[in-house]
C-alpha cells in the first residue's frame, strides 16, 4: 500500500482544480461568444487556407523525383517514368550480354531486364544486399529496371535548382545526365536513357 | 487529369483508331480498284465514307487538324462518288491510296512529332483530294487526261476471296462506330471491349498457375522420396529389433541366476519395448504419409486439369482470325509488284481460321518477307512470262488451313520462276555452307534446306526489298521458335511453294533443364539430339578440335560455359561428362555441361524490348520454384560453336600439347587427381609420383618438359627436389612450379630463391591460372 500512497501524494490536486476552471471557463465563453467574434476567426481561418493554397500551386512546378543510392552518389530521376519500385530478390544473369546487364527477374510472370548504371558511371560494385531495390521504367518503347543499392523517397525539385553538369564530364555520365543539384546530387535524364538505342542490346551470333 | 494527358490519351486512342480503319480503307481501295462500277461497288463506297467520316470526328476530338483536313477532303471525294457526280477513275486510285498512306504515317509517328510539320505535305494531299472531286467535268484535272495504265490490273483479287469476306465479320467488329451497328445486329453474341492490356495482364497470371501445377507436382515426388526413405529406416529398425531379440535369447541362456544378467536383460527389455514403440509410431507415420501422398496425387490431378483449362479459355479469349493478317496482303503486294513493274493477283482463303494473337503478331514479318520474295523472286517479268507462254499475270496463293486439332498449315505459292537447284548449291559452295563433294552428295530436298542457312541466296543482285540470304534463315527461326516447321518446294519455270506448319496457341514446350558453369539452362527437348555421358578417355583431339565418338562418327565436343562466355564450375572429378548433342546430321556437337538436372514442361517468355537479341539465348522460362531460368537457342549455340576457342586450344595448342609431358609430384591423392585432370584436359601427357624422391627418380629416367610439385611431401619436399633438379647438370633447365597450400610471402621468396619458376597458391589456383602458367614455361 505504500506505494500506492506515494502516487497519490504526487498529483498536484490544486493544479487540477484550477486547470478544471480555466476549462469551465472557455468552454462557457466559447458558447457565448458573439457572431462578430465568431466571423473574425473564421476569417482568420479562411485567410490562412488560401495562403496555403498558393503554396500547392508553387509544388504544381516543382518535378517529382524518385532519390536512390548508386554507390556512394545520390541520384533523382524523375517519377513520371517510374512505374513500380521492386525489391530485388534474387535475379538470373543472362549470359553473352553486355556487363551493364545485370540479369533477368520475375515480374508477375513478365521477365524484366536490370540494367546496372554504376557499370555506366565506372562506380564501384556494392555486391548485392538485401536494400537493393529495382527502379522499373515503363515508356512506350522500352520496359526495364535500374538496379540501386538504396531508395531515399521522393523529393520535389524546381527546374531552377537543376545546375548543369559539369563540363570535364564525358561518355555515358555526359550523355545521362540532365545536371547536378547543390547537394551534388545527380539527376538523370530519363528521357534520354529510355530513347538511347545504345542500352537495346541486339546481337546476332557471329559479329 | 489535366489537359496535357488527356490529349494524350486522346492521341493514343486515336492512332488506334485511325490504324484499323486505314487499313479496312485501303483494303475497300483495292476492292474498288479491281471492280470499278461493278456489283457491290456502291457498298463498298458506301462503307469507305462512313470509316472517313468517323475518322474525321475522331481527329476532330483529338485535337489533329492537319489529319482531320486530309480526312475532311476524303470525305468530300467519297461522297461525291456516293452521289454519283464523279467517277471513279483509275488515277484517282493513286491519289487516295497515297492520301491513306500518308495518314497512316501520320497515325504512326503521332506522339513523337507535332502533326505540323507535315504541313506542306498536308497541303499538298489536299489540293490533289480536291482536285479529284471537283473532277467531274472531264478535262480539268491532270488525272482524267492520263491513259488508264495497267494499275487497274496491278492487282487484282479473285472470287473466292470476296466471298469470303462477306462471310467473315472484320475480328474488330466491335470498333465499329454506331454507323455500323445495324449491318451487325445479325450477331446476336454479345461482346465486351476489354483492352488487351489487361487481357495480356490476365494471361500472365494465368500463365503463372502454371507454376502450381509444377509445383504440385515436385511436393507429390518429394512425399514419396520421402516415404522411401521411411521404408529403409522401418527396415533397419526391423533388424535392430531382431537383434534385441537374439540378445535376449542369449541372456536368457546363461541363466537368470546372477544380478547382472536380471540387470542386463532388464535394459535389453527396455531396449525392445523403445523398438517396437518406434516401429508402432514408424507406421503410423508411414500410413498419415501415405494419405498424405494420395492427396498430392489428387491435389496434383485437379490443379494440373484446372491450370490447363484456365490456360487454355485464356488463350482462346486470345485467339484472331487470320483475316486480320490476310487483309494487309493485297495492299502490300500491290505496291511491290507495282515499284518492279510486275503484274500479280492475290488469292486468299482461309481467313476465318484463328490463331492465337501473339503466334499472328509474330508470324507477320516472316509472311510478309516470304511475299516480298515471291514478287521480287519468285514471279518474272511480263515480258519473259510471254515469252515462257505462261498467264501474263503472276498469281501469289494464300492459304490458310486447319491440318487438325491444334495445327494450321500456312502455305504461300506463286507461279514463278521456281528455285535453280544448282544456283542454290553454287550459292553454298561459295559461302563455305557446304563443300563441293558434300553439295553434289545432296537430295533436292536437303539443297532446298541450304536456303533456310544463312548465308545462302541465289538473287544475284541484292535489292533493298530481298536477297541479302538472311532472309529465309531469320523466317525458320522465327517460325522454329514458335514450335512450327517450315518446309520449301519448287519446281524451276513453275513456281515455288512454302509451307509453314504453326501450332494454333504457344503451347507449353518439353525442356532439358542443364547446368553449366553453376547457372542452370533450358533446352528445348526437341532440339536435343542424344544426351550422353562421356567418357574422358575416349575424348580425342582432331584438328585442334576436342571429338568424341557417337555412333560411329566423331563429332566435336565443346563446352557449353566457354560457350556462353560464363566461368566454368570447379573441376569435379565426375568419372564421365554429361553432355547434350545438339543440331542435325552433319553439324552435330557435343556440348559438355556439369549436370543435367531434369525434363520440364516450359512455357517460353521473351526477354523483353530491352534485350530484343542475345546471342544463344533465345528467351526465358519460370520453373516451378519461381526461379528464372534462360532458355538457349541452339541454332545460336552451334554457330558460336564454331567461333569458340575451346578449353585445348586455350591451354596450350592441339597436337603440340599432346607431346608435352609433364610430372607432377603431389603426395594428396585429390589434389594428385585435380592436377592430372586439369593437365590432361588441356591435351598434356601426365605422369604422376607421390614424392619427391620419386620424381627425381623419375626425372632421371624420362625426359620430362615440365614439372609440377607441391611443397609439403613426405621424404622430400618440393623446395629440397628444386633445389637438387637446379643443381643436376641434365635437368637444371626443366621449369619448375611450386603448388602449395602454404600462403606466406617467405614461402614463396623461399620457392622463389631455390629456383622454382613459378609458385601458385593452391587457394588462388583454378584451372586456367594454373593452364596459363604451364603455358608460359613450355
Amino acid at each position: 500500500m505504500t506505494d500506492n500512497g506515494r502516487i497519490f501524494k504526487q498529483i498536484d490536486w490544486d493544479r487540477v482544480h484550477r486547470r478544471l476552471e480555466v476549462s469551465k471557463a472557455a468552454i462557457e465563453q466559447g458558447v457565448s461568444s458573439n457572431p462578430e467574434e465568431k466571423i473574425k476567426i473564421l476569417k482568420k481561418r479562411a485567410l490562412l487556407l488560401s495562403r496555403e493554397s498558393s503554396s500547392i500551386v508553387e509544388k504544381d512546378e516543382q518535378i517529382s523525383m524518385v532519390e536512390f543510392v548508386l554507390a556512394h552518389e545520390n541520384y533523382v530521376i524523375e517519377s513520371k517514368y517510374i512505374s513500380e519500385v521492386y525489391p530485388l530478390k534474387e535475379f538470373t544473369p543472362i549470359p553473352c550480354t553486355p556487363d551493364f546487364v545485370l540479369g533477368v527477374i520475375n515480374l508477375r510472370g513478365s521477365i524484366l531486364s536490370i540494367l546496372d548504371f554504376k557499370k555506366f558511371f565506372d562506380l564501384p560494385d556494392k555486391g548485392i544486399a538485401d536494400l537493393n531495390k529495382i527502379i522499373v521504367i515503363n515508356s512506350e518503347f522500352n520496359k526495364f529496371g535500374i538496379l540501386s543499392d538504396s531508395i531515399i523517397g521522393v523529393r520535389f525539385i524546381r527546374t531552377d535548382e537543376i545546375n548543369p553538369p559539369l563540363p570535364t564530364l564525358t561518355g555515358k555520365r555526359k550523355a545521362y545526365l540532365k545536371g547536378v543539384l547543390e547537394d551534388s546530387t545527380i539527376v538523370l535524364d530519363a528521357a534520354k536513357i529510355i530513347s538511347d538505342p545504345k542500352i537495346i542490346v541486339h546481337e546476332e551470333v557471329g559479329n | 487529369m489535366n489537359n496535357v494527358d488527356l490529349i494524350r490519351k486522346l492521341q493514343a486512342a486515336f492512332k488506334t483508331e485511325a490504324k484499323e480503319r486505314l487499313r479496312e480503307l485501303s483494303s475497300d481501295l483495292i476492292k474498288l480498284e479491281k471492280n470499278p462500277g461493278g456489283d457491290g461497288c456502291d457498298e463498298v463506297i458506301e462503307s469507305m465514307f462512313r470509316q472517313v467520316h468517323s475518322l474525321k470526328g475522331a481527329s476532330r476530338s483529338a485535337g489533329l487538324r492537319e489529319i482531320e483536313k486530309i480526312i475532311k477532303a476524303l470525305e468530300n471525294v467519297f461522297s461525291a462518288l456516293k452521289r454519283k457526280q464523279i467517277k471513279i477513275m483509275p488515277e484517282m486510285m493513286d491519289v487516295l491510296h497515297h492520301a491513306t498512306d500518308t495518314l497512316a504515317d501520320f497515325a504512326d509517328t503521332l506522339g513523337n512529332n507535332q502533326p505540323s510539320d507535315h504541313k506542306n505535305q498536308v497541303c499538298e494531299i489536299v489540293e490533289q483530294i480536291n482536285a479529284l472531286s471537283s473532277g467531274e467535268s472531264p478535262g480539268k484535272t491532270k488525272f482524267v487526261k492520263k491513259k488508264p495504265e495497267p494499275v487497274k490490273e496491278a492487282i487484282a483479287i479473285i472470287k473466292e476471296e470476296e466471298s469470303h469476306k462477306k462471310e467473315i465479320p472484320p475480328p474488330k467488329e466491335f470498333a465499329e462506330d454506331t454507323l455500323t451497328k445495324s449491318d451487325r445486329s445479325k450477331d446476336k453474341t454479345q461482346t465486351v471491349r476489354v483492352s488487351l492490356k489487361k487481357l495480356d495482364l490476365l494471361m500472365l497470371q494465368a500463365e503463372e498457375m502454371l507454376q502450381v501445377k509444377l509445383l504440385a507436382n515436385q511436393h507429390k515426388n518429394e512425399l514419396e522420396h520421402i516415404i522411401e526413405m521411411l521404408e529403409l529406416l522401418q527396415k533397419e529398425w526391423g533388424r535392430v529389433a531382431d537383434t534385441t531379440r537374439i540378445l535376449t535369447q542369449i541372456i536368457k541362456k546363461k541363466g537368470e541366476s546372477g544380478n547382472r544378467e536380471r540387470s542386463a536383460l532388464n535394459s535389453v527389455s527396455k531396449l525392445m519395448a523403445l523398438v517396437a514403440s518406434n516401429q508402432d509410431q514408424s507406421r503410423i507415420f508411414e500410413s498419415r504419409l501415405i494419405s498424405l501422398v494420395r492427396s498430392a496425387h489428387r491435389d496434383k490431378r485437379v490443379i494440373s486439369e484446372l491450370v490447363e483449362r484456365l490456360l487454355k479459355d485464356m488463350k482462346d479469349v486470345l485467339m484472331l482470325p487470320f483475316s486480320t493478317f490476310l487483309e494487309i496482303i493485297p495492299k502490300i503486294v500491290r505496291d511491290l509488284s507495282r515499284d518492279q513493274g510486275k503484274n500479280v493477283k492475290v488469292s486468299m482463303e482461309g481467313g476465318e481460321i484463328e490463331i492465337d494473337r501473339k503466334i499472328l503478331e509474330e508470324m507477320k514479318d516472316p509472311l510478309i518477307h516470304v511475299l516480298r520474295n515471291c514478287v521480287d523472286h519468285g514471279i518474272e517479268k511480263q515480258a519473259l512470262r510471254k515469252k515462257n507462254q505462261k498467264p501474263p499475270m503472276g498469281t501469289i496463293k494464300v492459304m490458310v488451313s486447319q491440318v487438325n486439332g491444334d495445327r494450321i498449315e500456312i502455305s504461300i505459292s506463286d507461279d514463278g520462276a521456281g528455285i535453280d537447284l544448282e544456283k542454290v548449291k553454287e550459292a553454298a559452295i561459295e559461302k563455305n555452307v557446304v563443300s563441293r563433294q558434300e553439295a553434289s552428295g545432296l537430295s533436292d530436298k536437303e539443297v532446298f534446306d541450304l536456303i533456310f542457312q544463312s548465308e545462302v541466296t541465289t538473287s544475284s543482285i541484292v535489292t533493298d526489298i530481298s536477297g541479302r540470304g538472311l532472309g529465309m534463315a531469320i523466317v525458320r527461326e522465327k517460325i522454329e521458335r514458335l514450335g512450327g516447321k517450315v518446309s520449301i518446294e519448287s519446281r524451276l519455270g513453275q513456281g515455288t511453294i512454302i509451307r509453314a506448319l504453326l501450332p494454333i496457341t504457344l503451347a507449353t514446350f518439353r525442356g532439358v533443364l542443364v547446368e553449366a558453369g553453376n547457372q542452370q539452362f533450358v533446352v528445348p527437348t526437341a532440339s536435343v539430339n542424344q544426351v550422353v555421358r562421356i567418357n574422358p578417355d575416349d575424348v580425342k583431339t582432331v584438328e585442334n578440335r576436342k571429338t568424341i565418338p557417337l555412333n560411329g562418327h566423331r563429332i566435336p565436343l565443346v563446352r557449353l560455359d566457354d560457350v556462353l562466355e560464363i566461368p566454368p564450375k570447379e573441376q569435379t572429378f565426375a568419372s564421365k561428362i554429361p553432355a547434350l548433342v545438339l543440331g542435325t546430321r552433319e553439324k552435330r556437337i557435343a556440348f559438355s555441361l556439369d549436370n543435367v538436372l531434369d525434363e520440364e514442361e516450359i512455357l517460353f517468355k521473351s526477354l523483353g524490348n530491352q534485350l530484343s537479341r542475345v546471342r544463344n539465348i533465345y528467351g526465358a522460362t519460370v520453373l516451378g520454384n519461381r526461379k528464372v531460368v534462360s532458355i538457349l537457342n541452339v541454332t545460336d549455340l552451334i554457330k558460336s560453336a564454331m567461333h569458340v576457342r575451346p578449353m585445348v586450344a586455350r591451354g596450350a595448342v592441339g597436337k603440340k600439347a599432346a607431346q608435352i609431358s609433364v610430372l607432377v609430384a603431389e603426395d594428396s591423392i585429390t589434389s594428385r587427381m585435380l592436377l592430372k585432370t586439369i593437365l590432361e584436359s588441356a591435351g598434356y601427357r601426365v605422369k604422376t609420383v607421390i614424392d619427391g624422391l620419386e620424381a627425381l627418380t623419375e626425372l632421371k629416367q624420362t625426359k620430362y618438359n615440365l614439372l609440377v610439385s607441391d611443397v609439403d611431401m613426405p621424404r622430400m619436399n618440393g623446395f629440397v627436389l628444386t633445389e637438387k633438379i637446379r643443381k643436376d647438370k641434365t635437368l637444371g633447365d626443366l621449369p619448375v612450379i611450386l603448388v602449395t597450400a602454404l600462403h606466406s610471402r617467405e614461402d614463396r621468396e623461399r620457392g622463389i630463391d631455390v629456383g622454382a619458376n613459378a609458385y601458385i597458391v593452391k587457394s588462388s589456383f583454378d584451372q586456367s591460372n594454373l593452364l596459363e602458367v604451364v603455358q608460359k614455361y613450355i
